[in-house]
């Protein structure tokens, strides 16, 4: 017996329904900053995992401004003075599942030839990519949209457009997954020649933002300005950045929300730490008479107080390890899975990261020894016939 | 105590010396020398003199009862002999150390190698067993895991408990728990046991018990020992009985 199993008998032996009751408080605590953290992870995933070897161009003015497709052929043709190994082109659709009109997912027509060969994270078959590419009709869906719809290769499905207005038909030609934690899983990927040929003349042969690849990822800016300075005597002129920057670009008109939550998770562990210490206060006040005992027959201050903050620490393990133990199923298996599939333009990967992991678990014990403090020094200043003198 | 007795220990401390006592024939070593030693304590702005000007020689290997009525300064004096507290002014040496002196620090160490403890109320921790409990001074020696389990034992063997190693105090009588208190006290092989009222909570027969214990320490295994205690029949089982009246010892 040492004095670290001293505290931890302390913990589990005595005022059971307290020290579980106080283990519950720090697990719940623990739990909602692993949630928040968890949130803020996910949404800066994107940017975090973006590609650092991509650049997004887009009309100089909007985002919602259409490209002439014409710009994709002309950076095609330059692409070796660019810098650039290849280029495809997106053009946001906006369909909706006709009898799901509230849940929301990402409708985009692509050229399937280039966009596979830029986006080749985009997991699919040899023979699902055949299939697509030889399809007009054919679509490539997320896995996370295929389990939400329950749609499998080969329906055949109706969606109605919002910027192009009409029923739409198409055929999944595969369901894709992704090897890079940025893409969102929940989109619907289809044939950017099924709207150009069955929209009028003025809209035709228009396009949403082109996506390059570039050889050298250190020089996606140099390589960026040369593209908008290749637009720039152009009716539409374009601002290209990285596919990273734009992301935190997006990011950036969420940093508010961003920063609360940062707030609410340092309240939230505020809240345990003053749980943690009123619990700690009262044990050491009830064991004054102990600790008396414990300096009078030859034990240190400094053994006092090693004594207290283990019980602390015992107790933030305690929680912060519950807590994970309830993460685990109810964030990676329950909301991660429901906010990937219903909301995995933001949330591409809600997942435990193992920094939220490490972190929730030291700053509980850190936070429970720091709560400890007060007490501890407390305990370890008592004088000891006064102490011995004190009663319960 | 006979009569014959008393006038013995009376004779010894006439013959006190500087160095020592003697009893007999046999030269005693003096343990706990007092001299002069006052107490004060402040309650708000009120000074409250505890113990006045007080002498006191205690010889190795006795057993020695403090008797007065409550507040006379019993404990205080106790207190002062184990280094639990420190003298307004006077000295206090006992076991070669000079305790007025020494810091907290100093004495913390001191009380953990010279001093046995045996409180009214045991004071045992209840999440421990009677043998972690008897173990508890040893965590502060260099000891292996092993070697504190067989002194931990010995000592509960000594005390009668070798069959209650592993009850926590909540399944011992007081008697009991009182008597792995005794076990804390001798574990480490102090040179003075002090007992603060050891019977104050028992009943006549476990009280006896426990006296009859002290009575063993002292004899066979000749440690130093200085009990308070209110219980004239408790003080009777001393080798030696002293009054303490208004910080004064008569």
């Amino acid at each position: 017996m040492m004095l670290g199993s001293l505290a931890a008998k302390n913990v589990l032996g005595r005022n059971r329904v307290r020290t579980l009751l106080t283990i519950a408080a720090v697990a719940v605590t623990i739990f909602v900053f692993i949630l928040l953290r968890t949130f803020i992870t996910a949404w800066t995933a994107g940017a975090e995992h973006a590609a650092q070897d991509r650049i997004a161009t887009r009309h100089k003015v909007s985002f919602v401004i259409a490209l002439p497709k014409s710009y994709a052929d002309k950076i095609q043709m330059n692409k070796d003075s660019l810098g650039v190994t290849d280029v495809t082109w997106c053009n946001w659709f906006g369909g909706k599942h006709p009898q799901r009109e509230s849940d929301f997912f990402a409708t985009i027509a692509v050229d399937p030839q280039s966009f596979l060969r830029v986006y080749d994270e985009i997991q699919l078959s040899p023979e699902e990519r055949e299939s697509w590419v030889q399809n007009r009709r054919g679509a490539v869906i997320g896995d996370a949209l295929a389990k939400k719809f329950d749609w499998k290769v080969g329906d055949s499905i109706t969606l109605e457009g919002t910027i192009y207005p009409g029923n739409w038909e198409f055929e999944i030609s595969g369901i894709y997954t992704a090897a890079r934690r940025s893409v969102d899983r929940s989109t619907l990927w289809f044939h950017w020649n099924y709207i150009n040929e069955s929209v009028g003349q003025r809209a035709k042969d228009q396009i949403g933002w082109l996506v390059s690849r570039v050889e050298d990822a250190s020089r996606t800016a140099e390589v960026s300005k040369n593209i908008d300075a290749m637009f720039e005597d152009r009716g539409e002129q374009t601002t290209s950045m990285s596919e990273r920057a734009l992301q935190t670009s997006f990011l950036g008109m969420v940093s508010a929300i961003l920063t609360t939550i940062n707030v609410i998770s340092v309240v939230i562990l505020a809240i345990m730490m003053l749980i943690l210490g009123n619990t700690i206060a009262m044990a050491v006040r009830e064991r004054t008479n102990e600790y008396g005992m414990m300096r009078a027959i030859g034990f240190a201050p400094r053994h006092i107080a090693t004594m207290v903050v283990g019980e602390a620490l015992t107790i933030g393990l305690l929680g912060g390890l519950l807590a994970l133990v309830l993460a685990y199923p109810m964030i990676e298996q329950g909301m991660g899975r429901f906010l990937e599939e219903t909301m995995g333009g933001f949330f591409p990967y809600f997942r435990i990261s193992g920094s939220t992991v490490i972190a929730a678990l030291v700053l509980a014990t850190a936070l429970g020894a720091l709560a400890a403090a007060i007490p501890a020094i407390r305990a370890a200043r008592l004088n000891v016939v006064d102490a011995l003198r004190r009663v319960g | 105590m006979s009569e014959a007795q008393s006038a013995q220990c009376a004779a010894d401390e006439e013959r006190q010396g500087e160095q020592g006592v003697y009893r007999g024939t046999k030269e005693v070593k003096t343990i706990v020398k007092l001299k002069g030693v006052s107490k004060v304590y402040w309650r708000g702005k009120e000074k409250v003199e505890v113990l006045h000007d007080l002498d006191l020689a205690v010889p190795e290997g006795a057993f020695e009862a403090l008797m007065g009525p409550s507040g006379s300064g019993k404990t205080t004096l106790l207190n002062l002999i184990a280094g639990l507290d420190v003298p307004s002014s006077g000295s206090v040496r006992v076991a070669d150390a000079q305790l007025e002196t020494m810091g907290e620090a100093g004495r913390t160490k001191w009380r953990a190698e010279n001093i046995g403890f045996v409180f009214q109320t045991y004071n045992l921790l209840p999440v421990l067993t009677a043998q972690q409990n008897v173990e508890l001074p040893l965590l502060l020696a260099n000891l292996s895991s092993s070697e504190r389990k067989r002194r931990a034992q010995t000592a509960l063997k000594i005390v009668g408990l070798e069959d209650r190693v592993r009850h926590r105090p909540g399944e011992l009588s007081g008697g009991q728990q009182q008597r792995v208190t005794i076990a804390r006290a001798i574990v480490n092989d102090p040179k003075i046991i002090v007992a603060d009222e050891p019977t104050g909570d028992l009943d006549r027969h476990n009280a006896d018990e426990i006296l009859n214990l002290l009575d063993k320490l002292n004899r066979e295994f000749e440690k130093t020992i200085l009990m308070v205690t209110h219980d004239p029949a408790a003080a009777e089982r001393a080798s030696h009985r002293r009054h303490l009246d208004k910080g004064k010892l008569q």
